[in-house]
């Protein structure tokens, strides 16, 4: 076990914690992951305190958990993947470095959370590309490196979008800046001649930022990060469009992506959308959701500084026309779901308690990358196998989000369950793992494999596997980042 | 000229690959692209215009000796131009030109190709490109009781050309000229025996030597006989006598025209009125040297500007294929009551060569029909049903291809078509 | 050098004795060079070779590391960075992998074999109301995300950059394994080529293109964009002298030039945020005068005519509209900006044919070769990959001063010392670089090699950014600007060694495994 008092030397005595109750905390999550507990937690102040950290535990071949976001966590990625561990949590390192307006960037420290986020980036007009409904707790950079999707696919020309740049202390103990922000000079003598830390690639012919990225920590601690912003629109006019037939929606959706006419756009079933929408459980949720159409597309149109007015109205109209072409009809409500409550919604991390945990207190996430194509198939293999394990179709949430501009569909299924019933939580748990093989059979990509089902999906191509180790083997060359994730 | 004095053309090659495809702003789709038959075929880049003149500044530099692949390099080129034409969408400076010297070189330092040699001996000997006996030349025209221009004369010469000449296959476009002219009330006359080849094929396959020969020889007889107008229906013919003669300062003032400008001039003058239906579904194939490498020669005399861009003192205005003779034959075409025309994708200053020009014809039958097979799918894909051409040679290498790949397709000269609707 | 016989044989084996020259002749094809050299012929390669598939690549690549030969693959081979490093390197000249694999229309990928040309996919893609990134440096690139050096262009306001746009891609690395990204190796689907996991795309490419010094790149999904405009542009003419027969409707072109380059900035600023913009591309005037004039002559006419009636630096734009009322909105606040910009419009580009003809070249990019070569010239002096607009146009502003002093000293032309500039994503990023034309001499390339070093010494002492070599990334340049920006030539290098333990990738646009002698 490393010594105390070394970690309390670099962070100072009060932030490293060994106190059971703590530990216990860090030693599981949500997810169905195997709790460990680790030896110790250790708050850090600042990059320095990273910096030392990591290279205490190179010498002294320590695991290193990097945890960015407050609790709850749900994917088992910040539980200790072996004992001895000491969990680095970066939750107080709250600084929000800059926001740049002209540039439409902003940067921050791995604890800054979308809620504190927003507000600093809406004061110079900007505003973020957020994942659909955020816990309170979760944490910008997190979100970031986990390639969460994002709720407004017109700006997320990039899968790594909206993440630019990031300082990261590799396994060796080095410290690294990623893109532009990576050099000549500092970060303050790159501001004074108009740079910014907004391209992400490179420098020179790597892309740094895309091997932290989906890593889970396995590769080194972010100490910042820089992110696209995208402006503050004058004004915005949502809509909601109900329908039984997820095809045509997905054919909207196709056109108003491509067409890059919306801004916000996604599409939830009534389960999820009830979940979001209702105010008191059960009740107010069983109503909304049994009034609500089997899907419902959201979208929402935006003007900004030059003729705003005249921009949403064509682009009512030029959304309309296409909404017609498909036989569908968006509209300002569906059923007692007003398409401007539910933008005000997804434009602030999740109200507590968490969304996913209102309705039955636990939620298990499936998902992964496809193309919408393949979705009508995935979507009805997944409610056949839900079946088959006796999990209801009527418990379980969908969400499909437009990503990369329309290239590709997050599809996620959001299996709530009581986690204090056990042969739920179990049913659940199997469902899980089980599923996997179909979905991936049937076109799902599961681009970032959590808990469980790692070892299935990354496994299915072993010459991607060997490549991911030779590059831990550069950046973690001893194994101190999160060991035991992914197939490290 | 000589290779040397394109040093300055060949230099300002950048290695783009555009002498490689079709202009650029002209592309349709992923096929077809490409419009050089030497690099598809052999893909190396010494096949395509821009390696032929990389690989001139190599022997210029004296980097090269000549080897067997050196050699195939040379002569598997049909001289089709295409590679300039798409260059000179770019760049002013000359691609076939140091093509045409680097081969002529070849030649003249003895590093020749036996089966043009055989060629070359035949037109030494019989004063033809094709086998035949000089006495027999004129045989196409036995009991059409023309007239000899060289006893009897007449201001228009029909040139026959060796293949039609010689190739019985290709007498009845010669017929169908003769035909035509008569029925137009033209007064004309042909050599017969006394016609000997234009020697614009020789130039192509770099034997300068015996083309100028060809030429000299070519031009005393018409001067001799007072010939003002020279009409073939030869693509390859009319090339030499429009544009080589006078490259080489020997044309004079005579009136070079195809037989595809005569009959449109004679046409819209009124003097042939197609009136019979030709109910057919037809595509045109340019030749190249009566299309791109058709337009008039240039004359240029004068300095190089000092300077950045290559620019001269007079303006030098390149021949880029722009003035190529491409509406006349397809004026012909229209006239055709009945006659639906459809265009392939690769027409006019980019259409993809027939494979029977710069001697592939003779020294590499194979190249030759692959390239012809090449055009023939693309005519298909037209829906047509006849491919329309209007020079000998490629309709020889058309007809060739056609049989051995079991295509439907006919091929007719549009002097053929004409004549049906007269 | 000549390869041993056996070894020849061993390769020929693999593509049969049609598909492998190492004949002076051939290879000297290979080795000439344009731009500002002292030599017209560089390096030969040992051996062409025309692989036609991945199976072929794949034991090109064993058969290289058996022997300790080195190996660089080419598209179209324009780069002189798809030249050799030393005289034992096999070119792969990947001209017959030339097919398009995929278009997918709904979920707008397309999958290319390295010599599809940019042209090619477009126009496949315009019959299907989509279009594509295309390079700077022309259609006649491949269409290959990874051919492409830096993997942006004109339209990248739009349709963005290669680096961004790469989806699933099938990678030989240099020990000869098949690497499958993303979604392709987990289940033969192009879509994403992200993950499972962190992003091997980062190990393949960054903000310039490894240059041959990774492993070949076989096959690539890469995204694609909604296209307003006809599926086939109505060209009419012969060549040169084309134009189309009408603007397509909701298309609309203007160059405006600004007092100085404070305004452009702002301009192009308000155009991104405004998200109206479907080129914009900051070709200076002499550029443009390239794009017109079909001869030299009339080049040079054109921009004598321009030169008086500019105010300063410029951009030209185009707007595309998917309905009318989407073309009148864009317009009208295209006007707006100009307006409180102080923007003038080039008024003798607003004729309709010479505006027609600007839209079509500039959107198929065909005329970058004459705007280079027709003069004599090379691209120089760039930030690697891109930056904030308004970060380049300043770096522009200073590199601008010292080709400045060269058109004085006469060995440069005088295009008023202009450089070009364009906006990424909707102003979100930019790029800028420096053409300069010259005449070869001795001196003109002294002058030429000094004007870069200083560009790029420029680009490190003032912060400006990594320099972007337009060469391709000599090792000992990541030598140098390494230890400025993160010691990333060290990280680079670790990755070079761990992926190509025999140095097989031809390293001479990459990194070299083993640090040079005498390199900080
Ligand atoms: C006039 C001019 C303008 C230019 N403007 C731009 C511009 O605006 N934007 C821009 O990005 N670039 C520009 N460039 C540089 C340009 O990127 C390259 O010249 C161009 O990409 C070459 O394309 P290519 O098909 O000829 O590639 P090649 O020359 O064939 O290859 C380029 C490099 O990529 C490697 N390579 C090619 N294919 C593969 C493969 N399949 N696998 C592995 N390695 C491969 C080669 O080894 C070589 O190092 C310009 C160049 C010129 C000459």
């Amino acid at each position: 076990m490393i010594d105390e008092k070394k970690l309390a030397k670099i962070v100072g005595a009060t932030n490293v914690s060994h106190n059971p109750a703590t530990l216990e905390e860090y030693a599981g999550d949500m997810s169905f992951v195997k709790p460990i507990k680790p030896d110790y937690v250790v708050k850090p102040r600042n990059a320095k305190d990273i910096d030392k950290l990591v290279n205490l535990a190179k010498e002294t071949l320590t695991p290193l958990v990097p945890v960015s976001s407050g609790a709850p966590h749900f994917r088992g990625d910040t539980i200790p993947g072996i004992g001895g561990a000491v969990i680095v949590d970066l939750s107080d390192m709250k600084r929000i470095i800059r926001v740049d307006r002209m540039n439409r960037v902003a940067m921050v420290e791995p604890g800054v959370t979308f809620e504190e986020l927003i507000p600093a980036v809406e004061k110079e007009g900007l505003r973020l590309n957020m994942p659909l409904l955020p816990r309170k707790s979760k944490s910008v950079i997190g979100s970031m490196l986990e390639r969460e999707p994002v709720v407004m696919p017109k700006y997320h020309w990039d899968i790594s979008d909206p993440l630019a740049c990031v300082e990261v202390i590799f396994g060796t103990g080095e410290m690294f800046r990623t893109g532009a922000a990576a050099g000549p000079g500092t970060i303050e003598e790159q501001w004074a001649v108009g740079a910014s830390q907004k391209e992400a690639a490179g420098p020179a012919q790597v892309s740094w930022h895309r091997l932290i990225q989906g890593a889970q920590g396995t590769m080194g601690i972010v100490t910042w990060a820089s992110l696209r912003c995208e402006l503050l629109p004058s004004i915005e006019e949502p809509f909601l469009v109900g329908s039984s037939q997820l095809d045509k929606l997905l054919e909207l959706v196709h056109w108003l992506t491509r067409l890059q006419l919306v801004n916000e756009c996604f599409i939830l079933n009534n389960i999820n959308l009830a979940a979001i929408m209702a105010k008191k459980f059960p009740d107010d949720y069983q109503d909304i959701k049994d009034s609500l159409p089997p899907w419902t597309l959201f979208f929402n149109i935006a003007g900004y500084e030059y003729l705003p007015e005249k921009r949403i109205s064509y682009q009512i109209k030029d959304t309309t026309d296409i909404a017609q072409r498909t036989g569908l009809e968006p509209v300002g409500a569906v059923s007692r779901v007003s398409a401007l409550e539910l933008l005000k919604a997804v434009q602030r991390p999740s109200k507590e308690p968490y969304w996913k945990l209102r309705y039955q207190g636990g939620c298990h996430d499936i998902f992964f990358i496809t193309i919408n194509d393949k979705l009508p198939g995935l979507i009805s293999a997944m409610y056949d196998m839900a079946d088959e394990a006796g999990y209801p179709a009527s418990d379980m949430g969908i969400y499909l989000q437009p990503i990369v501009q329309g290239v590709n569909c997050h599809c996620e299924f959001n299996l709530f369950y009581d986690p204090e019933n056990p042969s739920q939580s179990e049913r659940v748990r199997k469902l899980a793992t089980s599923t996997i093989n179909n979905l991936m059979a049937k076109g799902a990509f599961f681009s970032r494999p959590y808990g469980e089902s790692t070892d299935i999906i990354i496994n299915r191509d072993a010459a991607s596997v060997a490549a991911l180790k030779k590059v831990k083997s550069i950046l973690d060359p001893n194994h101190v980042m999160n060991p035991g994730k992914l197939c490290f | 000229m000589a290779l040397e004095d394109y040093r300055k053309d060949m230099e300002l090659c950048a290695k783009c690959s555009i002498c490689k495809f079709i202009p650029l702003e002209k592309m349709k789709g992923v096929q077809p692209a490409n419009v050089c038959p030497s690099i598809s075929k052999y893909n190396f880049n010494a096949y395509s215009g821009g390696g032929r003149v990389n690989i001139g500044m190599a022997m210029l530099d004296n980097r090269l000796e000549y080897t067997d692949k050196l050699l195939h390099i040379i002569y598997n080129c049909q001289m089709c131009g295409a590679c300039d034409v798409s260059c000179k969408y770019a760049m002013d400076m000359e691609v076939l030109e140091p093509i045409y010297e680097f081969r002529i070189k070849a030649v003249e330092e003895g590093h020749t190709n036996p089966a043009l040699d055989k060629v070359i001996n035949s037109l030494r000997k019989q004063g033809t490109m094709v086998p035949g006996a000089k006495a027999k030349r004129g045989e196409w025209a036995k009991g059409l009781g023309l007239k000899d221009f060289t006893r009897q004369k007449t201001k228009v010469v029909y040139h026959v050309g060796c293949l039609t000449s010689y190739d019985k296959d290709m007498w009845k476009t010669a017929r169908a000229t003769v035909n035509l002219l008569n029925k137009a009330g033209v007064d004309f006359g042909i050599g017969g025996e006394n016609e000997s080849c234009c020697g614009g094929r020789a130039y192509q396959m770099g034997y300068e030597t015996d083309f100028i020969r060809q030429a000299q020889n070519n031009m005393a007889l018409f001067k001799q006989c007072g010939v003002e107008t020279i009409v073939t229906a030869c693509a390859d013919c009319y090339h030499a006598f429009k544009v080589l003669y006078d490259k080489f300062g020997l044309k004079g003032n005579l009136e070079v025209l195809h037989i595809t400008e005569y009959l449109d001039r004679l046409i819209k003058e009124g003097r042939l009125k197609p009136r019979k239906k030709v109910a057919m579904k037809v595509t045109y194939h340019d030749p190249c040297h009566l299309g791109r490498l058709g337009e008039p020669y240039i004359h240029w005399e004068g300095k190089e500007i000092p300077g950045f861009q290559r620019r001269f003192d007079p303006p030098k205005e390149l021949m880029r294929g722009t003035y190529g003779i491409y509406e006349p034959p397809r004026d012909v075409l229209r006239s055709i009551p009945g006659l639906k025309l459809v265009e392939m994708d690769r027409i006019k200053e980019y259409a993809w060569c027939c494979g029977a020009g710069g001697g592939v014809n003779e020294s590499n039958p194979e190249f030759s029909l692959w390239t012809a097979d090449e055009r023939i799918a693309e005519a298909e894909s037209t829906g047509a049903e006849a491919l329309v051409t209007a020079c000998p040679w490629c309709e020889k290498n058309f007809n060739q291809a056609i049989k051995e790949c079991g295509s439907s397709l006919k091929v007719y000269d549009v002097v053929e078509l004409l004549e049906k609707a007269i | 050098m000549a390869l041993d016989k056996d070894i020849y044989r061993a390769f020929e084996d693999v593509v049969g004795p049609d598909n492998i020259s190492d004949d002076p002749a051939i290879l000297d094809s290979y080795s000439y060079r344009w731009g500002p050299q002292t030599e017209t012929f560089g390096q030969r390669f040992a051996a062409i070779t025309l692989p036609k598939d991945t199976a072929e690549v794949q034991a090109i690549v064993r058969l290289c590391n058996k022997y300790g030969i080195q190996f660089k693959a080419s598209s179209t081979g324009w780069g002189s960075m798809s030249n050799p490093g030393g005289p034992e390197v096999i070119k792969m000249d990947l001209r017959r992998m030339d097919r398009i694999i995929e278009i997918n229309e709904k979920n707008m990928y397309a999958v290319v074999e390295p010599y599809v040309i940019s042209v090619q996919l477009q126009a496949e893609l315009m019959k299907r109301g989509l279009n594509c990134n295309i390079i700077g440096a022309g259609g006649n690139c491949s269409a290959h995300p990874y051919a492409a050096h830096y993997g942006g262009g004109h339209m990248g306001e739009s349709t963005s950059l290669r680096e961004r746009n790469i989806l699933a891609v099938e990678w030989v690395t240099p020990e000869g394994e098949i690497v499958k990204l993303g979604s392709l190796g987990s289940l033969g689907e192009w879509f994403c080529g992200d993950g499972p996991g962190p992003s091997l795309r980062g190990i393949t490419v960054g903000h310039a293109a490894p240059c041959g010094g990774i492993g070949v790149f076989t096959k690539a999904a890469t995204k694609i964009y909604h296209w307003a405009g006809p599926p086939i542009f109505p060209i009419e003419g012969v060549s040169p002298q084309y134009a189309p027969s009408e603007i397509p409707p909701n298309f609309f072109y203007r160059y405006y030039s600004f007092p100085s380059a404070k305004e452009m900035v702002e301009a192009q600023r308000r155009i991104g945020e405004s998200e109206i913009a479907f080129e914009v591309m900051g070709f200076n005037i002499a550029m443009l005068a390239s794009n017109m004039g079909t001869s030299n002559d009339e080049d040079y006419a054109y921009f004598e005519q321009f030169r008086k009636l500019i105010q300063g630096p410029g951009f030209q734009v185009i707007l595309m509209g998917n309905s009318p009322q989407d073309f009148e909105y864009k317009k009208q606040v295209l006007e707006q900006i100009i307006r409180e910009t102080k923007g003038e419009s080039l008024k003798p580009v607003e004729d309709p044919k010479i505006a027609g003809a600007l839209i079509w070249r500039s959107i198929r990019i065909t005329a970058s070769i004459r705007e280079c070569f027709r003069a004599g010239g090379a691209f120089s002096a760039a930030l690697g990959g891109t930056h904030p607009y308004g970060e380049e146009v300043a770096y522009m502003e200073a590199v601008s001063k010292l080709k400045k002093d060269l058109i004085k000293k006469g060995i440069l032309r005088d295009d008023d010392g202009y450089y070009l500039t364009w906006p990424h994503e909707h102003g979100h990023l930019g790029h800028a670089e420096i053409l300069i034309q010259f005449r070869q001499t001795p001196e003109s390339i002294d002058a030429i090699m000094g004007f870069s070093e200083a560009a790029m010494k420029m680009a490190i002492d003032n912060r400006y950014g990594v320099p972007h070599s337009l060469s391709g990334m000599a090792p000992d340049m990541h030598d140098m600007f390494g230890p400025h920006a993160s010691n990333y030539n060290v990280w680079q290098r670790r990755l070079k060694q761990a992926f190509d333990p025999n140095e097989v990738s031809d390293s001479s646009g990459y990194i070299k495994g083993k640090q040079q002698q005498g390199v900080s």
